[in-house]
């Protein structure tokens, strides 16, 4: 009741009276709707020297550089192992159902390590959450794909991590960070720098591995080189030395590789979904290693065929806007967009691309490898699968399977894919009944991971490994009958020779790379000095001829359709080059300040040895090691951890 | 040196078959074949020591061996035998023995494969090309063998079954577990098993012709093999018909003089071909290669190998020592039941509860207090009145036994039998299975948290609130068959059901099954087998995966303490103890506090539940329907299924089953079953007109809009204005690019451009067709408009027609790929268009655009996707129907499937005119008309759709009732997609909104948004990025939408559709069930719908969810109440305060007119309380919807 010696407030009194009316009635309960208040992870600078990133999802070889690289840049770091099948049962727990396999692969290995953080190293789930970040590839659609992160997210909360923190550096954005303080991974030149020299040396490492493995005559001894030379890239990344020399120093060990290509090796070119192709664990049944037994050799997808597709997936996107009426908006729209630039913009960046990727190939020995012609793959594959369809590998499966039979790039294509994976099984396989009608030479194996059932999926496997096995014996049959030779003189021909060491590569004429061999060692095998010598000077005026009309016309026909992009070129290096100058500038600096100044231990440890007065002889000795430490200071912690 | 031979061995996932050959002849000299039980390498051994003794002369060194078969790979390596896959071991025994053949279908017990011999054009070479089931389709064997026990046949008259094509019924055969769940409901509804088993198999022959073949026609002559094949002559007799079929629709030419029985053979020895083909095989590689080693390293294998292959990939075992399973089965056994004892001459009162399962029937006695007496039990026999009145008969012999009498005053069923009793012996009770469980469990344990009932087919997981159903989760067609998965297991290693725990707590270790659907853990478990794992963790790993079926893949909740902490375990597979531990440990893991509960009676809850459903609706009652104790058990009954009981009211002619049943007293009953519509639920021409009459009146009564939608998606939408004249001015705009790599454009006015006079008079009779499927459900209006303004006769722009099964089983033949069902059924709509439309009138085009980006309502998304396969469809079909012959080219009809974007109106419009310039002859001017109409034309839609569902929602919220909102994709408003289960629920009385038909004005959305709005989450009520930033999922994201806007509107309940597959839903789930879940709003979420129609648990579904809406309304009803209670206490506090405010200012002599002027309206208005309140209008049913709106003033008021 007011007190009647107060004027009354009514309204007030009302109110109150309404509360508790509310509250006797029960009708005082809001609802507080459901909001995700994972949305926006934020990681600051300053939480950085305490903070370890994870990484994972890619290959092997990729994650290990990837840590490598990151924690050159600083970062405490740390792989994910390649996801088993704990990862998948992890996955289907926390997962929504009817995932996709990757997804539930990829988030459950992320919830396993978590767990296992927690549960055998005793941290607390608090701890984990504000010491831990995990970084990974994203995208923003079309398949299940771009939707990883709502995935990993739903897992994480549900498995009790309510609140980490997923960093998802986008395939064609940047990092969704949200944070008024200075950012904990910021996205500058240095680090996509390093991202693409840990990625593009990993790509190399990776393909040279397969192209070497299957043909290798002591068994581990690729296995071996491919350790040593990521552990080489590895501290490269780490102590930001040259990764091209590091990949020098790496070839030798691939060089020493005894290997013998006579024998007839089935090329199995492996397409299908990303993940599913790429990794190389139980995600799918260790495929690649299966094929490998099986007496294959794998032709595998690389990570900057992804990359040179969504560079023309851009282009393409804005060639085929740029002249509407007006300007649309929307994702693909080209409202608000300077068409020049993005434009020179792709072409620079497509030039860098394949620049790097070449550089870092010879380097490491993988020669004669070429990078697709988007292009070309686009317009093989457009009249059967529309270029607009997007999601996956999109049209690019289709394409390299009619590429691979019109080239004779493999005897067999097999397509792997996760059950259910929307542009692969959906669509790419329905339209591969019409191109294995038009091709019915070629040997096409689209086959399912699903997690269970390897049996079935290794018969699958078998069924036409067996065709393109006795394809790859009648290539190599011929090849020898056409040049006269027995497989022993062929070998003995090899041995010794520079044709018969692990880093050749025989010119591109057949399927396989043992029939591509004999073809090029035919014509020498039994012959006098005289005679190959003819053979050689014949081979030379041949590529003489080549360059000059084949390479000259495309060099010319490649700098015709570059010529109107060169102004916006010159636009573009004003523009984006002049701003990335400074972001690089101050890379340098604050690395070569980091560098210079000795940390608060050696700092004491200068002190103290000065303000020793006895022992000058020690005095001396330990200013000599002070100094050594303080030039090697950033490689100490690394070749301890990277060991 | 002795006679050198070639062993080949075939170790299948249910056989092992040995042939042994000469080299030099290729002769076969031995064979033998034997099932192995589930012990291959025994098997093998036993085989291979047969071998030596019918061979004593030949040595170790003179014997080569090559193994094929599922199960052959850990047997290579002891034997020193080399593998050969089954299906190139298949292709080269075909290829030597018959030379002449074209194709080869093989069915074997988990894989069925087709090989067809094409010869290459350009080489001559003859290539074989190989299709597998993929593994949602395996298991074609096993799951005869189980349809089989099923039906109740024995294996000798099966085999004399002759196949009818004329009694076939609807089997899904694209899975067993979907094969299973139909056999069982057409089991239920008392169709003969002969014409289930012909069903079976013209369903899977149909199945294999449309799927398997990818699309392919199959080559003459066909050789049949694999073990159904050979030991079933019906099966044989349906591929003869169905074959040929195929070969007269696709026009392929085929010898027709000649005897089907030679085109399609069956050859001696079929189940020794791949056998035979391995030797082939190995006939073919370099002596040194599959050099047999003798058996003693297969003994060692056997004897110690397989454990030490094992390794730490292992699960943990059941039990780890002898304590904790004493304590374990101290605590859950199932205490014995004593059945009750009757005195002589004693009368028992009772009611009988029966639940007539997938695999067994329960009946229990109860008396009128409710206290158990007896039990009984009986495995289904085939037909539910049969297995009703064995259990009926059973239960009144054992009390006249003892000499008592019995008397039943009440009868009540629930199960898959329920309806066909109520009709026949006229029960009480008729209680779907859901609440007869809740009734069940909480009589035994009063308030609990969550009740888990497993039976053998179906899961069923029940979430309660203050003892009644809050939510609930059923097993879904993929998820079922647990119970009936552990009861095969058994089976499959020869035990009885009873000792499956006893052998599984045996095990010190296990295998780690992943959870799935009973196909999937089948093809695991032969996987596992294969790695060595023997019968004990077989049966303990696959114990283990029951708690991970249930809780992950069923109820798909991780975080199960969240449910609550009390649990019940009921239905019959808690007898299994082996089961029962692992949901405990499961459980225990999960919510350490909680409590797990066994039920004492857990096969029979579901009869319980029923009984005690039946005493309280007789005694309210006051009397029993039921026909009687011993009428029901002499009931007398006849199933009819043949052309009289055939459907005729519509052209799909559904093929019904009339069980009349002749009661003793003379009267008759006619239960009706196997109709799709409600035509079908009647007989006479009258009684369906009547029928339909009443549909017309409920669907006034209660508006459904998702069928209003579907319908006018596809029809003409008025208003569009006439193409402008040639002399009219219209602004046009030159682009070019510039030196600097820079686009430039400049406008400028011209006259509006007009084809020529002849080209319009074209156009008047160009027919264009479009498939009513996928997108093209929510841009239909736009297509149909675009084509209409551009001068093509309304009646030439077709539309496929909505889908059917029918269409569907006659034109799904043609697909190469197995993706979701909206996007499979697209090819039986062109199908449609071919073979029907064409046929009618030539159709001069077929569009089907790849729509890439859809229009969606959704603000600041990331992007308006499609689904990849959705967008990818229209090239997936191009390359169906142009692969082996080119079904556009033929017809003379153009093909069209350009890429379109609705996010790019402006590109759209380009791509428009560059498709159809030259067909249409049209010039740009006029195609960017018509677009522009198009986009104007799907607003007038969208605002139609809009203004009748808010009117809906208002009247709902008016009324204090309940609306369902449908949320699906745009073809979920396709009745052959959703089933018609939304209108199921409108005739349940509950209006139907579509996701279209909640308006979009932002004024009118503020008010539910308007908390969301004030903490700036959101900015406009159309944003769903404070629950889903990665929204670029056009569909998907007006799904999320729609959930919110439930969560957020108190008379809208949620029915979820997400089809089998569905790759762009899933990432939502979790969303949507976190924000229904913190909201409270009823959801009914049906996530893998697909081509078969699940009717049964369709039904249960419906029932249980609108028993869940009830009780939601009263929740609604009992706020409304509250509300109305609040307002008249604030009203008479406020008339208080002001009067002492009058008082007060009295006492200060003081006066406000205006606060006088409140009291006496106010005084008036309170007084108002009390006065009766005024009449109903009379002329209304309050149960009807009016559709109405609300004026400015907020009243509702006639539309």
């Amino acid at each position: 009741m007011p007190n009647m010696n107060d004027a009354l407030n009514v309204d007030a009194e009302l109110a109150r009276f309404e509360q508790e009316e509310r509250a006797r009635l029960g009708l005082d309960a809001q609802v507080d709707h459901w909001t995700d208040s994972m949305i926006d992870p934020n990681f600051t600078a300053k939480e950085r020297p305490h903070t370890t990133l994870l990484v994972g999802g890619l290959t092997i070889a990729h994650d290990f550089l990837v840590e490598g690289a990151l924690r050159g840049l600083g970062y405490n770091c740390r792989r994910l192992e390649c996801p088993d099948n704990d990862s998948l049962r992890f996955g289907k727990e926390f997962g929504n159902v009817s995932q996709c396999n990757p997804t539930y692969f990829t988030v459950g290995n992320l919830v396993k390590e978590l767990c296992r953080l927690r549960d055998e190293e005793g941290l607390s789930a608090e701890h984990i959450i504000k010491h831990f970040v995990f970084l990974t590839a994203g995208a923003c659609g079309p398949c299940r794909f771009g939707m990883y992160v709502t995935e990993y997210r739903k897992a994480l909360r549900d498995a009790g991590f309510d609140g980490f923190r997923v960093m998802l550096f986008q395939q064609t954005g940047g990092l969704k960070q949200a944070s008024g303080e200075e950012l904990g991974l910021p996205l500058d030149p240095p680090f996509f720098l390093a991202i693409a020299r840990a990625l593009f040396s990993g790509d190399v490492i990776n393909a040279l591995g397969y192209r070497i493995r299957p043909h290798e005559v002591e068994p581990g001894a690729t296995d071996r080189a491919l350790m040593q030379a990521k552990q080489e890239v590895y501290d490269a990344l780490h102590h930001h030395k040259s990764v091209v020399l590091a990949l020098r120093r790496a070839r030798k060990y691939f060089k020493d590789i005894k290997v013998d290509r006579t024998q007839a090796k089935p090329k199995v070119s492996i397409l299908g979904e990303f993940w599913a192709m790429t990794t190389e664990g139980d995600g799918n049944y260790h495929l690649q290693e299966f094929v490998e037994r099986e007496g294959g050799e794998n032709e595998i997808q690389l990570l900057a065929f992804l990359l040179l597709y969504n560079l023309w997936e851009i282009r393409h996107d804005t060639e085929q806007r740029m002249l509407l009426k007006a300007a649309d908006s929307g994702k693909f729209g080209l409202a608000d967009t300077d068409v020049g630039l993005r434009l020179a913009g792709l072409w620079v960046g497509e030039l860098a691309l394949r620049g790097v990727f070449q550089t870092f190939a010879h380097a490491v020995g993988l020669t004669h490898f070429t990078l697709p012609d988007m292009d070309e793959v686009a317009r093989v594959g457009h009249s059967h699968y529309n270029q607009e369809l997007r999601g996956g590998e999109g049209h690019m499966e289709v394409a390299k399977l009619m590429l691979n039979v019109m080239h004779n790039k493999s005897h067999m294509t097999l397509s792997v894919k996760p059950f259910g994976c929307m542009p692969s099984s959906g669509v790419s396989d329905g339209v591969q009944s019409v191109i294995t009608e038009l091709f019915p030479e070629a040997i096409f194996c689209a086959v399912e991971t699903s997690g269970e059932g390897a049996v079935n999926f290794y018969s699958r496997v078998q069924l036409f490994l067996f065709k393109a096995r006795q394809r790859a014996q009648q290539e190599i049959d011929a090849a020898l009958e056409q040049y006269g030779i027995t497989r022993e003189q062929a070998q003995a021909f090899l041995a010794g020779s520079s044709y018969g060491t692990a880093l050749h590569r025989a010119p591109h004429v057949a399927c396989g790379s043992g029939a591509d061999l004999i073809h090029e060692i035919g014509p020498l095998v039994g012959r006098t000095r005289a005679e190959q010598a003819r053979v050689h000077a014949a081979r030379l005026a041949d590529r003489t001829y080549r360059l000059v009309t084949d390479d000259v016309r495309a060099v010319y026909a490649s700098a015709r359709k570059v010529a109107p992009y060169l102004p916006a070129v010159a636009r573009w290096a004003a523009s984006e080059g002049l701003s990335m100058v400074p972001a690089l500038t101050q890379s340098l600096q604050q690395n070569v300040k980091q560098w210079l100044t000795p940390t608060p231990e050696q700092q004491a440890e200068v002190a103290r040895a000065e303000a020793s007065e006895a022992a000058p002889a020690g005095v001396v000795q330990l200013r000599k090691k002070v100094k050594t430490a303080l030039r090697f200071k950033t490689e100490q912690p690394a070749a301890a951890s990277g060991a | 040196m002795t006679r050198p031979v070639v062993i080949g061995l075939d170790v299948g996932s249910t056989t092992v078959k040995a042939v042994v050959v000469d080299p030099e002849t290729r002769q076969i000299l031995w064979h033998d074949y034997r099932r192995h039980h589930t012990k291959q390498a025994d098997c093998a051994l036993d085989l291979m020591v047969r071998i030596g003794q019918a061979f004593p002369a030949t040595s170790t060194a003179d014997i080569r061996m090559f193994i094929t078969g599922s199960g052959a790979g850990p047997l290579c390596e002891p034997l020193g035998a080399k593998f050969v896959q089954e299906v190139n071991a298949v292709t080269l025994a075909v290829e030597s023995l018959h030379p002449d053949v074209g194709s080869v279908v093989e069915l074997g017990g988990q894989d069925a494969k087709i090989i067809i011999f094409k010869q290459n054009d350009k080489t001559g070479e003859k290539t074989a090309s190989c299709s597998m089931n993929d593994k949602c389709a395996s298991g074609t064997g096993a799951t005869i063998d189980k349809c089989m026990i099923k039906v109740g046949l024995p294996s000798e008259q099966t085999a004399q079954l002759q196949f009818d094509p004329d009694k076939l019924h609807h089997v899904a055969a694209k899975c067993g577990v979907f094969a299973e769940t139909d056999i069982v409901n057409l089991v239920k509804t008392g169709i003969p098993s002969e014409e289930i088993m012909c069903s079976l198999a013209d369903a899977i022959v149909m199945q294999n012709l449309s799927v398997l073949t990818r699309g392919n026609t199959l080559r003459h002559k066909v050789l049949l093999l694999g073990g159904p094949n050979t030991y079933l002559p019906f099966l044989q007799q349906c591929w003869r018909k169905r074959i040929p079929e195929t070969w007269d629709e696709r026009g392929y030419a085929y010898p027709k003089d000649v005897p089907l029985e030679e085109l399609i053979v069956v050859p001696k020895n079929a189940e020794l071909y791949a056998a035979y083909g391995a030797v082939m095989y190995g006939l073919h590689e370099t002596a040194d290669v599959g050099r047999y080693q003798g058996l003693d390293a297969l003994r060692s294998y056997i004897q110690t190998g397989r454990a030490q292959r094992l390794g730490k990939n292992s699960g943990p075992p059941l039990v780890n020592d002898e304590s904790e399973l004493t304590t374990f089965i101290d605590a859950y056994r199932i205490p014995k039941f004593q059945s009750a004892t009757f005195s002589a001459g004693q009368t028992v009162r009772a009611v009988i509860g029966l639940d007539g399962g997938s695999t067994s029937s329960k009946a229990v006695l109860m008396d009128e207090s409710g206290e158990l007496l007896l039990k009984a039990y009986t495995l289904s026999k085939g037909n539910p009145i049969q297995d009703a009145k064995d259990l009926l008969r059973d239960l009144r012999d054992r009390v006249h036994a003892q000499g008592a009498t019995l008397e039943v005053i009440g009868f009540g069923a629930t199960g898959y039998a329920a309806d066909v009793l109520e009709e026949c012996v006229r029960a009480d009770v008729n209680v779907v299975e859901t609440i007869a469980h809740m009734l069940s469990a909480t009589h035994y344990f009063g308030d609990v948290d969550v009740i888990c009932d497993i039976g053998g087919q179906d899961i069923k997981v029940l979430f309660m609130e203050n003892g009644d159903i809050k939510s609930f989760k059923l097993s879904n067609q993929c998820s079922a068959g647990n119970g009936m998965l552990l009861q095969a297991m058994a089976d499959q290693f020869g035990l009885p059901v009873t000792e499956y725990a006893e052998n599984a707590f045996k095990a010190q270790l296990s295998p780690k099954f992943n959870y799935g659907c009973a196909v999937f853990l089948d093809t695991d478990r032969v996987n596992f087998q294969k790695e060595g794992y023997g019968k004990e963790e077989l049966l303990a790993g696959l114990a283990q995966v029951l708690p991970k079926n249930v809780w992950q893949y069923v109820v798909a909740v991780p975080r199960l303490a969240q449910l609550g902490r009390r649990f019940v375990l009921q239905g019959g597979t808690q007898y299994n103890l082996a089961a029962v531990k692992a949901q405990v440990d499961y459980i225990k893991q999960r919510v350490p506090d909680g409590e797990v509960f066994v039920h004492p009676h857990s096969g029979e809850a579901g009869a319980i539940g029923a009984a005690m459903e039946t005493l309280r609706v007789v005694k309210r009652r006051g009397q029993s329907r039921f026909i009687g104790l011993q009428a029901a058990i002499d009931l007398e009954y006849r199933a009819k299924n043949d052309e009289e009981t055939k459907c005729t009211f519509c052209p799909n002619n559904c093929s019904r089953t009339f069980i009349d049943a002749f009661r003793p007293d003379g009267t008759t009953s006619r239960y009706i079953s196997g109709f799709s519509c409600e035509k079908g639920m009647v007989e006479s021409k009258e009684a369906m007109l009547e029928v339909v009459a009443q549909r017309k009146q409920l669907m006034r009564s209660y508006p459904n809009m998702v069928a209003y939608e579907a319908r006018k998606a596809f029809q003409p939408v008025p208003g569009a204005r006439p193409m402008p004249a040639a002399t009219s001015s219209v602004e046009d705009v030159q682009t070019a690019r510039t030196f600097w790599g820079t686009v430039k454009r400049k406008s400028f006015q011209r006259a509006f451009a007009r084809s020529s006079e002849a080209a319009a008079q074209k156009r008047k009779t160009f027919r264009v067709a479009m498939p009513r499927v996928l997108n093209m459900y929510s841009t239909g209006p736009f297509f149909r408009t675009y084509f209409e303004v551009l001068g093509l006769d309304p009646r030439n722009v077709i539309f496929s027609e909505e889908t059917t099964e029918e269409m569907w089983s006659e034109g799904g033949k043609y697909g190469s790929v197995d993706p979701c069902f909206p996007a499979k059924v697209v090819q039986a709509h062109f199908h449609q268009l071919f073979f029907h439309a064409h046929k009618e009138r030539p159709l001069d085009a077929i569009f089907f655009p790849i729509l890439t980006h859809v229009p969606s309502f959704v603000k600041n998304a990331v992007d308006h996707a499609s689904c990849p396969i959705v967008a990818g469809t229209p090239d997936v079909i191009k390359a169906a129907f142009t692969k082996e012959q080119d079904y556009f080219g033929t017809r003379g009809i153009t093909y069209l499937d350009p890429a379109l974007s609705f996010s790019e109106p402006v590109r759209m419009k380009r791509r428009l005119f560059e498709v159809w310039k030259d067909l249409l002859q049209i010039t740009e001017d006029e195609s960017d008309f018509a677009a522009e109409e198009a986009f104007a034309a799907l607003e007038r839609f969208d605002l139609d759709v809009q203004t009748k569902g808010k009117a809906i929602l208002e009247q709902i919220e008016a009324d204090d009732r309940l609306a369902i909102l449908v949320i699906g994709r745009p073809y979920h408003l396709d009745p052959g997609l959703n089933h018609g289960i939304p209108d199921e629920f409108q005739q349940q009385g509950y209006p139907i909104l579509s996701i279209r038909s909640v308006p979009k004005d932002e004024a009118w959305l503020s008010r539910f948004f308007a908390e969301d709005l004030k903490s700036g989450r959101i900015t406009t009520p159309l944003e769903i990025g404070d629950v889903w930033p990665e929204n670029y999922s056009a569909n998907s994201a007006m799904k999320v939408w729609a959930a919110k806007f439930a969560a957020r509107h108190p008379n809208v309940v949620l029915l979820d559709l997400s089809s089998f597959k569905c790759g762009h839903d899933a990432p939502t789930y979790g969303i949507i069930d976190r924000i229904v879940e913190q909201s409270a709003v009823p959801t009914l979420g049906l996530h893998d719908i697909d081509a078969n129609k699940p009717g049964g648990s369709i039904k249960i579904r419906v029932k249980t969810y609108v028993h869940s809406l009830k009780r939601h309304q009263e929740r609604l009803e009992d706020l409304t109440v509250k509300k109305q209670e609040l307002a008249r206490r604030l009203d008479e506090k406020r008339l208080e305060l002001l009067r002492m405010k009058q008082a007060e200012l009295s006492a200060r002599q003081s006066r406000d007119t205006t606060l006088e002027a409140q009291i006496t309206a106010l005084a008036a208005k309170v007084a108002a309380y009390q006065a009766p309140a005024p009449e109903a209008e009379p002329t209304t049913q309050p149960q009807l919807i009016r559709l109405r709106k609300k004026n400015p003033e907020g009243e509702v008021v006639a539309l």
